[in-house]
């Protein structure tokens, strides 16, 4: 993987998309993005990469109207290159937005959630439907945010694999959209 | 539909004196009056599950303590838990070589994610567990909660005890008489009246009341626990007070104690008209049906105002505003405006004369129920408690405004017909179908800058009472006038210069 790659020049070219992930070609990539083996980027998604790269993992669901962001901060240098990472098995549900820079493997953001620039996530994490977060802190493993006060407990379980919904995406998105072409990170 | 109606912005006044929005009033049709959530007498026709959506009749709802016995709530956030299927292997008793696989059930919450398995509960085998099926842990307030319910229900058979006794002086004759009907017991008649059972002897009240141990204050508390002072406290693990008091009978201080709790009872209630005990809204038995078998809102019978268009309102200068009113009945409706006080009088009249038009005397066949009940309850309306905070100049009395009936595929109609109306074009602004925009003149009170400028007015309209009362024999719907009171809400009033 060429990292060495600076966000100024945004052209396609940065755009690394492996050759078991499935990118519909209605979603909207910008900037330098990697996409990991298996991971779904529904139509229209956005993916912005604006400070930095983004490095999306294995075996991620993005839906519909989902929202990444790796937002140039106001005030911030903008020759200093922000890394956002995503882990593996990740869901992030329709029109949900994520603009923090690290997020661990096998979390849920709900429908509408909303993870601003300051909050890590672990891994294990759900971010219920709705829920806001915009301090600056690492949410610990397991957490749950839910319900209309945001508030939180620490689960048992992580939440369940996205591997089954994965397996029937890769049948049934192919039928009907177009893909982006893979293009090999190498 | 709160926005749609402009809840805030126009309110009528109820026949009570309660300010409301249409859209939460009721119209009698009997009466033809205003009835809002206060003065309609609320009967809870049956209770359900807002789950599982089984019915249940109110003396087995009673039994179980209005709760479902099948459905259960988060004890975490008290959204409805829902059962979720496992398979896990069990290695056969028999054949110790071979794995057997069987289905086990656990219960889990979509919103917040805790699961029986949580707090170390058991999965059941079956799909549908008991609530014994989950055991109290340690110990639990139910003894006690239930002697509490149990003295609360003998205060209650005292109190209506004492009232019974003071009513009796005042029963009217025939419904004495009636208890002496030859082959009707005693108990069956209070059973088709819909009054409660007969209470037990007033000295049994007494002596059960005797009984009961009232709460006593002890001056040593149990000692805090040694873990409190060496332990580091996790707030996460402490129930916060709304999970505790969802769980009364052992009130958690730990998340570990949690456990499911039956899901609550829903009801379906009827409302009556408090003067003349007819049904204005009757919800379909069914829980699953969200129909009513009647519903006389009073957005269905009552022309309803909007405020469209408020020029800036200044001080004791005159600004217009553009209200609409439009007519929700089958029939054309004519308004006319008048002032509050003469609504006021009108309103007061109409009560003095209803009861006797409600209640035809005589005529009908003196059914049980309307023996037996209670007579109408007649009430005083309350003065309206809303300061006007501007003037209005309202067209005079005489200037009527016809409204076309409400066709509902005039809506996909676009040709205008507003030619067979003769209107004052300094009033009626715009028409179209159903509706009318009406130009008035509104005066701020200069001393109220800053704040919100409400102005009042009545209005009559003309209403067919399409009713048929036992008394007329041939009957044919009458166009009666009638007359209501609103105040709009026209936004903050600017300082004058
Ligand atoms: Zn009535
Ligand atoms: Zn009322
Ligand atoms: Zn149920
Ligand atoms: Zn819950
Ligand atoms: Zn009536």
């Amino acid at each position: 993987m060429s990292s060495q790659a600076s966000h100024e020049s945004k052209s396609k070219s940065d755009l690394k998309i492996s050759d078991q992930a499935l990118v519909c070609h209605e979603s909207k990539l910008r900037g330098d993005i990697t996409i990991g083996p298996n991971t779904i980027v529904h139509p229209r998604a956005t993916i912005i990469a604006e400070a930095g790269p983004i490095i999306i993992g294995a075996s991620n669901i993005i839906e519909e109207q989902a929202y990444i962001i790796n937002r140039l901060r106001p005030g911030a240098d903008p020759s200093i290159v922000q890394v956002m990472e995503i882990g593996s098995n990740n869901v992030f549900e329709v029109d949900c937005v994520f603009e923090s820079s690290m997020m661990g493997n096998q979390n849920v953001l709900e429908v509408k959630s909303h993870v601003g620039p300051g909050v890590e996530i672990s891994d294990g994490c759900i971010i219920g439907a709705g829920c806001k977060l915009n301090g600056n802190e690492r949410l610990p493993e397991k957490s749950v945010i839910y319900g209309s006060d945001c508030a939180r407990r620490i689960a048992m379980d992580k939440p369940p694999h996205p591997s089954l919904q994965i397996d029937y995406l890769t049948k049934i998105l192919v039928k009907y959209h177009h893909l982006k072409k893979p293009r090999s990170a190498n | 539909m709160a926005l749609m109606f402009q809840s805030d912005v126009v309110q009528y006044v109820c026949t009570c004196g309660q300010l409301k929005p249409i859209s939460l009033m009721y119209f009698c049709r009997h009466c033809l009056k205003l009835r809002c959530g206060y003065c309609v007498c609320h009967e809870v026709d049956s209770h359900y599950c807002s789950n599982c959506l089984e019915i249940l009749p109110s003396a087995e709802a009673r039994l179980k303590k209005h709760r479902c016995q099948t459905c259960f709530d988060c004890p975490n956030c008290l959204n409805t838990l829902a059962v979720r299927a496992t398979t896990v292997s069990v290695r056969d008793p028999d054949d110790p070589n071979k794995v057997n696989s069987l289905k086990k059930y656990y219960h889990s919450c979509f919103f917040c994610r805790w699961t029986t398995r949580d707090v170390g509960l058991p999965d059941q085998a079956v799909q549908t567990v008991s609530a014994n099926g989950w055991s109290q842990k340690g110990e639990s307030n139910i003894q006690r909660i239930n002697v509490l319910l149990e003295y609360v229900r003998l205060l209650g058979m005292q109190e209506r005890h004492e009232r019974e006794q003071r009513e009796k002086k005042f029963t009217p004759r025939s419904r004495r008489t009636f208890t002496h009907h030859p082959g009707l017991t005693a108990a069956h008649v209070r059973k088709r009246a819909g009054l409660p059972p007969e209470l037990p002897a007033p000295s049994t009240i007494r002596d059960n009341l005797a009984e009961f141990q009232p709460a006593v204050a002890k001056e040593e508390v149990a000692s805090l626990p040694e873990s409190i002072f060496t332990e580091e406290l996790d707030i996460d693990q402490v129930t916060t007070l709304t999970q505790r008091l969802a769980q009364p009978e052992t009130q958690p201080e730990s998340i570990v104690d949690l456990i499911p709790s039956c899901k609550h009872l829903c009801t379906k209630r009827s409302q009556r008209c408090r003067g003349c005990e007819h049904n204005v809204s009757k919800p379909d038995l069914n829980p699953s049906s969200i129909k009513f078998k009647i519903q006389h809102a009073a957005s269905f019978h009552v022309p309803e105002v909007r405020l469209v268009s408020v020029q800036p309102l200044i001080g004791s200068k005159e600004c217009e505003i553009v209200i609409v009113f439009s007519n929700p009945s089958q029939q054309p409706t004519t308004i006319s405006f008048i002032t509050l006080e003469e609504a006021e009088a009108e309103a007061q009249e109409h009560t003095e004369v209803t009861p006797d038009t409600s209640v035809p005397q005589g005529e009908a066949p003196p059914s049980l129920s309307s023996l037996t009940r209670s007579p109408p309850v007649m009430e005083e309306p309350r003065p309206v408690s809303i300061a006007v905070t501007g003037d209005v100049n309202l067209p005079t009395a005489d200037v009527e405004i016809v409204l076309a009936p409400k066709d509902d595929a005039a809506e996909y109609d676009d040709s205008s017909d507003t030619q067979q109306f003769h209107d004052d074009p300094q009033i009626v602004v715009h028409r179209r179908a159903n509706k009318a925009s009406l130009r008035l003149t509104v005066i701020p009170h200069a001393d109220k800058a800053g704040q919100n400028c409400t102005i009042g007015f009545g209005f009559r309209y003309t209403y067919i009472n399409r009713i048929s009362t036992p008394a007329s024999a041939s009957f044919e719907p009458q166009k009666v006038q009638l007359s209501s009171r609103t105040f709009l809400n026209c936004g903050k009033i600017k300082e004058s210069q």
